[in-house]
């Protein structure tokens, strides 16, 4: 295990889902790499990567009378890992989000990156779990005002969680809106690196439609070019050599000061 | 620019532009808002402005002073502060003319951040706005602006900060991890 991710954006239809599976694919050229829809409350990642049909996912493996093994969600598709999560609101009520916890350090023993594709709100403890078990967290924002007010309040409660930022990805980008000002802007109170700037395009909502990651459906779109340029940039970082489960069980919230 | 005379609902001052546009907002208003900043008064300077409402959601902005519209409008009556305010109400049919003039509308969120430089009450105008006036506000002088502003952003990250700490403590978060 080198390090785990939470694609995050502290608001919906900013990209997470796309964003997740996309630097997913560009990064399994080169490691082993499993993503996590763990967007328990609006689980859409399934839809994305063609899995509609899956018979366990991840809200088995938190409801604590469902007998499953781990490895019973995890789908191998698009030379990743997958884990979809259900969508049915039962489940979502069923499941106890403290285990989510041994999942991911269940599943983070046999893979080199980890992406946790997160939910948009922060309003209950399953909704900020991703952020704080991730190592760092991928902050997606739209260049508009509500998406950067978002993006630094998911930032600011990763870190009061000891969660660092590995970088910015811009994304929806418009021809006509320059990027480059904002996200030199932006890089004051944003830690980590400017990714990429993602255009809007067609493929994306093609590829959605498609049941496709983007890298699979169109990968010579200029989105999809802008994805592997933001999986390149990406640092990954060697994990410091402690066992993973501990490292886990070290991400303690701070106490309050 | 026209709009239609209306019901005077009500004429009050308020502590700061942001109260008004909060209660028109919370009570769906569609009509308009004259703002009268109180201190401009003062200096001896005539400053007087209206924004039009569709169902609590900002449409124009007209600066009936320097007759100019738009977010050059509101920034002519952009006062912080006591504002004496009249709110009227108007058909919507009856509007919907004066909501033709695109020249002077702006983004749901604007009359928010720049009447009274609160960038919550902006963002939760945008996000009550109906899906196509939602994307009224990409405007980029705006998100250059807001990134401009640290103060601003540093209440955004310190406020933030304290919920998820005392979010943290309700939730048990720290029971979770370390068992
Ligand atoms: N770069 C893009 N261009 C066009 N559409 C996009 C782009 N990124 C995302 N979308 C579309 O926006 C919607 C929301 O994206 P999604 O990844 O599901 O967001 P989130 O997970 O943050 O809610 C989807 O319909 C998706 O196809
Ligand atoms: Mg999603």
């Amino acid at each position: 295990m080198v390090e785990a991710f939470a694609v995050a954006s502290g608001k919906g239809g900013t990209g997470k889902t796309t964003s997740t599976l996309a630097l997913g694919m560009a990064l399994a050229t080169e490691y082993d790499v499993t993503v996590i829809d763990a967007d328990t409350g609006m689980a859409n990642l399934l839809f994305h990567a063609g899995l509609d049909d899956a018979d366990v996912t991840l809200h088995d493996l938190l409801i604590e009378e469902r007998d499953v093994q781990v490895e019973d969600a995890v789908y191998e598709r698009f030379g990743m890992s997958v884990v979809p999560c259900g969508t049915s609101l039962a489940s979502f009520e069923a499941a106890d989000p403290a285990r989510l916890r041994d999942v991911v350090a269940e599943l983070a023993h046999d893979t080199d990156v980890l992406l946790l594709d997160s939910p948009a709100a922060l309003g209950s403890k399953s909704a900020v779990l991703p952020i704080v078990l991730a190592d760092r967290i991928v902050v997606v924002l739209q260049p508009t005002v509500p998406s950067l007010s978002d993006g630094l309040k998911v930032q600011e409660y990763a870190h009061s969680y000891g969660t660092d930022t590995a970088g910015v990805v811009f994304n929806r980008v418009r021809p006509d809106e320059n990027v480059d000002r904002i996200a030199e802007q932006a890089g004051r109170y944003f830690g980590g690196q400017a990714l990429a700037s993602v255009p809007e395009s067609d493929a994306v909502r093609a590829a959605r439609r498609a049941g496709e990651p983007l890298l699979a459906h169109a990968p010579d779109d200029p989105a999809a070019d802008a994805f592997r340029e933001a999986a390149a940039r990406l640092d990954v970082r060697d994990g410091d050599g402690r066992d993973v489960a501990e490292r886990f069980k070290s991400a303690v919230v701070p106490d309050r000061v | 620019m026209r709009i239609p005379r209306g019901a005077l609902l009500r004429s009050r001052v308020v502590d700061d532009p942001g109260d008004v546009l909060r209660t028109v907002l919370d009570e769906e208003l569609t009509g308009y808002v004259v703002f009268e900043p109180q201190d401009a008064l003062l200096l001896g300077e005539a400053t007087r402005g209206v924004v039009t409402f569709e169902e609590g959601i900002p449409v124009l902005a007209y600066d009936t002073e320097r007759d100019r519209g738009g977010r050059d409008g509101l920034e002519g009556f952009a006062v912080t502060g006591p504002n004496r305010v009249a709110v009227h109400a108007v058909d919507s049919e009856e509007l919907s003319d004066a909501h033709e003039t695109t020249e002077f509308r702006v983004p749901p969120g604007e009359p928010a951040r720049v009447l009274a430089g609160d960038e919550r009450l902006a963002t939760e105008t945008t996000d009550a706005a109906p899906e196509p006036r939602r994307e009224e506000g990409r405007d980029q002088s705006a998100v250059e602006a807001f990134l401009a502003d640290e103060d601003a952003i540093e209440a955004i990250r310190s406020e933030a900060r304290d919920e998820a700490r005392a979010r943290a403590a309700e939730w048990g978060l720290d029971d979770v991890l370390e068992d």
